[in-house]
């Protein structure tokens, strides 16, 4: 910088000071020169030259380019007037930076899962495309079958290149312990499609996707893990369900697209008549086409296309979606919530620094009004005054930003386990930064805007007369009105929070159907290679289980393959053996398979017939135990015992089934879901892999859970330790982890809804303090005249209801229209239930309340003599 | 009195400028001269606010239309003294124009004798 000095503002100023004390003198030297007495003189020349300290200020307006000196001067002012009030300060800035701290957290987490750039080259140009039956028998994600899948990779134009992949689970074995990895079976153009490049190694070529090649990919973290993040893992062996590979390359940290897939392998999409599976497709599309021409485009190709169908639903959607749908899915409503209820909160921190600056300018009014009678003008006071807000919304920022570090560490602390996608893009970045200062600017102007402009409107002669005395009137109105917003908005957030609350409680006392109370639970997938046929699969469970059986403390143990609550079920249509046609939906149940004493282990009620025994083994007669729905949707009235039923649709002699039993249904799918009807099977009686794979043991007991824990697992590896072992837990805590995302909602509202309710309480309480001070001559008076001391608490008393009841009653009906937005988190609750809304409404009256006892107490002992005296 | 209700004719927008400059044509003057100037040129009929006329003396500046310089007087005080550029002489010639013109329309607005039935 070797621009000219420019004069600065000291220089400036001084000249400015000489030019108008020399006008001073000459004005007073011409009128000695009339011949006016000297002191005459001087005085008369200062009133025809009027307001020294205006004319200066007005002039000095002209120069410009001074902004920065002046900004400087006023932050210099209003750091030295919030030094003279630190508790106000401290109380400001405190409430400011846990407003902007909790929303710059929010936002922090936003940014990563929602903003930031996905780990593709390109991202804007990849999109995911499906075409998916409307409603199936599954939760619907996006997909597409084999055959549309090769017609829309061939023959798209608006599409550069197209991937398909799907989520699967593999075993490692031979470094470390076992372990069940998230894999991905991708097609070998994959990384391709995506613009991925391995960090070390290459990717696939595209041979690699026929069967037999070895090649995989693993993730980094995999590779730090268990590979030592040595080079030389690359071209070495990796054991994957007990099938050796050869691991080519490494990606990059961070990526674990799909999925938080640790594992690639290749496949060839091929259309199999037997067997059709939906995949996420993702495309990148081609320089400068549209996701709108996408869409026409695979519309026009499926409707060339034979028409498919699977399950019960004929009508199938085509949709050209977003990546970011297939990685961040549901999180996204969760998360609007959350940054809804945190911008709450800091709009209730404004309302009440607000409150805190009108009532310090009513204090600071003789200060005002010597400013402006030192040649202040208004726009100059405001000026002043938002620059004392934005610094302390500015301080309070600073202090949020740190306050921010250690929320989001702890929010993804709390979060359950893959709840927040890209939880390692979560921190906080430059853009993290640049919202905050917003924020801080915003908000200081937010709530400092009001108060300014009521502070600078004062009649100066007035103010100067009565040396600050409070008068009450519009200031006192906009002061409650604050207050009563706060109070609104504390009472949306508790009744969000609330709503959310009791539908949690409705989740916890669900009937599931079983005693989850002493049950031990854990997963085992047998690797295919090893257990390729039933009688492996069979002596595998049968030892497993009776060694389970014969742990000191087990009272009962049983395997099924697809347990309750486990994030699978195996759902499918049976046919009654009396020749009826079945109608929509009564053929359909969910069908898990169990070994004898199953039901007991699981608190499962027996209503009618028998268990499965020992006796029911592959060689005798098939027989199936149905649950209470199958029963009573299918035999009305009668027993179902002894009837008969198929699995298959078109069903042989020796494919039908007796039913021996009848149980209770049982929830199955997950909390929010309905009980399911089902129809068991005993294992031993099945001899696909598909069916017989996939076991979850499950042990009754009244022992130590932890000790059990640890003796389970020795049992099963004592039988093989290269069967992974997973899931292991009491039932109850497995069931929690199923709903472990509406209790972080739960913990995340309720914790936002405190803070909220705290600062309404410290609104209120500022308010009743400040009008017990203001009316102290008047109480003293009333006293003086007779009140007694529960006539003044009434008084506080009254102006606290005045002050709550109104912001209730319009929290209520705000309340009413946006607890909307939680409709489809909520189970069993209304957005508009009365109960909870009562149930917050009293509680804030009861927070009110209690934010009035000290001032009301102060006010009952006002003494009318020393109140009197004051004056 | 009737003097005192006459310094309160109120000077149209940037009509101050152009008086200032006008006045600065008869030689380089201080602010203090300057509002003296114009009092006496105007009979004393126009009494300028120093709380307009110093920021229209430092926008001047600015637009550099006059420059400033400073000087001690007799008393051994600081002056500053204001005098015309060549910038600002041509703004005066634009100034004088316009002002002719509006003076000359204004005049033409009032002499025009009233519309029949008015009265």
């Amino acid at each position: 910088m070797t621009r000219p000095p420019k004069p600065s503002r000291d220089a400036r100023d001084v000249d400015l000071d000489d030019e108008i004390r020399t006008h001073l003198a000459m004005a007073a030297a011409d009128r000695i020169a009339r011949g006016e007495a000297p002191d005459d003189a001087v005085a008369a020349a200062r009133r025809e030259f009027g307001n020294v300290g205006h004319v200066k200020e007005v002039t000095r307006e002209t120069w410009g380019g001074m902004w920065f000196e002046r900004l400087l001067q006023d932050l210099r002012y209003a750091w030295r007037s919030l030094r003279r009030s630190p508790g106000f300060a401290a109380v400001a800035i405190g409430t400011l930076a846990l407003g902007i701290g909790a929303n710059a957290a929010m936002f922090t987490v936003v940014n990563g899962v929602l903003v930031r750039p996905l780990p593709f080259d390109e991202p804007s140009r990849l999109v995911i495309a499906s075409y998916e039956p409307e409603r199936g028998p599954f939760v619907r994600r996006p997909g597409m079958d084999e055959a549309t899948f090769l017609a829309y990779a061939r023959s798209a134009r608006t599409v550069e290149s197209a991937t398909a992949f799907n989520e699967v689970q593999t075993t490692l074995t031979g470094v470390g312990e076992a372990t069940r990895l998230r894999a991905s079976s991708v097609t070998a153009n994959f990384f391709s499609v995506l613009g991925v490049r391995p960090a070390f190694g290459r990717a696939f070529t595209p041979e690699e996707g026929a069967p037999g090649h070895d090649a995989v990919l693993i993730g980094d973290g995999l590779w730090r893990s268990r590979f030592g993040a040595e080079r030389s893992a690359i071209g070495g062996p990796i054991i994957l369900d007990g099938v050796r590979h050869t691991i080519v390359g490494v990606l990059p940290p961070a990526f674990d697209f799909p999925f938080g897939a640790q594992v690639w392998l290749p496949i060839t999409i091929a259309v199999n008549p037997h067997e059709t599976r939906l995949r996420p497709v993702a495309a990148r599309l081609a320089p400068g086409a549209s996701e709108a021409a996408a869409l026409a485009e695979l519309k026009s190709i499926v409707a060339r296309l034979p028409a498919a169908s699977y399950g019960e639903s004929e009508h199938f959607i085509p949709e050209i979606l977003p990546i970011r749908s297939v990685i961040v899915g549901d999180v996204s409503r969760s998360l609007y919530i959350f940054s809804g209820a945190v911008l709450f909160v800091l709009l209730i921190a404004c309302a009440n620094v607000a409150n805190l600056l009108l009532m310090r300018a009513t204090t600071r009014r003789h200060e005002m009004a010597v400013r402006v009678a030192l040649g202040a003008d208004r726009t100059r006071l405001v000026r002043q005054l938002l620059t004392e807000s934005v610094l302390m919304s500015s301080v309070g920022g600073a202090i949020g930003i740190a306050l921010a570090f250690a929320g989001v560490r702890a929010l993804v602390a709390i979060a359950p386990e893959g709840l927040l996608p890209r939880a390692n893009e979560i921190h906080i970045d430059g853009f993290v930064l640049a919202f905050t200062v917003a924020l801080c600017l915003l908000t200081g102007i937010g709530f400092g805007l009001l108060p300014a402009l009521q502070a600078s409107k004062r009649n100066l002669s007035a103010s100067i007369g009565d040396g600050g005395r409070a008068v009450s009137g519009p200031r006192s109105m906009l002061r409650g009105a604050l207050v009563i917003t706060e109070v609104a908005l504390a009472l949306v957030l508790l009744a969000g929070a609330g709503l959310v609350a009791r539908s949690f409680a409705q989740l916890r006392s669900v009937e599931l159907g079983f005693q989850p109370e002493h049950v031990l639970s854990m997963t085992v997938d047998l690797s295919p290679t090893k257990y390729a046929a039933a009688p492996a699969l069979h002596g595998f469970r049968e030892d497993a289980v009776s060694r389970l059986a014969h742990l000191p403390g087990v009272s009962s143990a049983a395997a099924v393959n697809w347990r309750p609550l486990g994030g699978a079920l195996i759902k499918g249509t049976f046919v009654v053996g009396d020749g009826r046609r079945l109608k929509n939906g009564e053929g359909w149940a969910s069908k898990p398979a169990v070994t004898p004493g199953y039901f007991h282990a699981m608190g499962i009620r027996v209503l009618e017939g028998r268990d499965f025994t020992s006796a029911d083994r592959a060689s005798a007669p098939g027989v199936v135990i149905v649950s209470a729905g199958v029963a009573k949707r299918l035999w009305p009235g009668q027993s179902a015992v002894g009837r008969l039923i198929s699995m298959e649709d078109h069903p042989k002699p020796t494919d039908w089934l007796t039913i021996v039993g009848v149980v209770d249904d049982v929830i199955q799918e997950g909390l929010r879901s309905s009980r399911d009807a089902a129809v068991y099977s005993p294992l031993a009686q099945l001899n696909s892999a598909f069916f017989l794979g996939h076991l979850n043991f499950v042990v009754r007991s009244s022992g130590e859970p932890d000790a059990l824990m640890a003796a389970m697992r020795d049992a099963i590896h004592a039988l093989d330790d290269d069967q992974p072992i997973a899931s292991l837990g009491t039932m109850s805590n497995l069931i929690s982890s199923t709903i472990a995302e509406p209790l972080f909602q739960v913990r995340l509202l309720t914790l936002f809804s405190a803070c909220a309710l705290l600062l309404a309480a410290i609104g209120i309480y500022g308010v009743l303090a400040y009008l017990v001070t203001e009316r102290t001559r008047e109480i003293g008076i009333r006293v003086a005249v007779g009140a007694v001391p529960s006539d003044v608490v009434r008084m506080v008393v009254r102006r606290t209801l005045a002050l709550t009841v109104p912001g209730i009653l319009i929290g209520l009906i705000a309340s009413f229209g946006v607890t909307r937005v939680l409709s489809g988190l909520l189970f069993q609750v209304k957005p508009t239930d009365p109960a909870t809304f009562i149930g917050v409404g009293s509680a804030l009256v009861v927070v009110a309340l209690a934010a009035s006892i000290v001032p009301a107490r102060r006010a009952a002992r006002v003494d009318p003599l020393i109140a009197l005296r004051q004056e | 009195m009737s003097k005192q209700a006459l310094s309160r004719i109120e000077l149209l927008q940037g009509t101050l400028d152009f008086i200032v400059l006008q006045t600065l044509r008869w030689g380089p003057r201080h602010g203090y001269g300057i509002a003296q100037m114009i009092r006496a040129n105007s009979n004393d009929s126009l009494q300028v606010d120093t709380g307009s006329l110093y920021p229209a003396l430092h926008r001047l500046e600015r637009k550099k239309w006059i420059a400033a310089d400073w000087d001690v007087s007799e008393n051994r005080q600081r002056v500053r003294v204001y005098r015309l550029t060549a910038a600002g002489r041509k703004q005066l010639a634009v100034e004088r124009t316009r002002w002719e013109q509006l003076t000359a329309a204004i005049a033409g607005v009032m002499r025009t004798p009233l519309a029949e039935g008015e009265s």
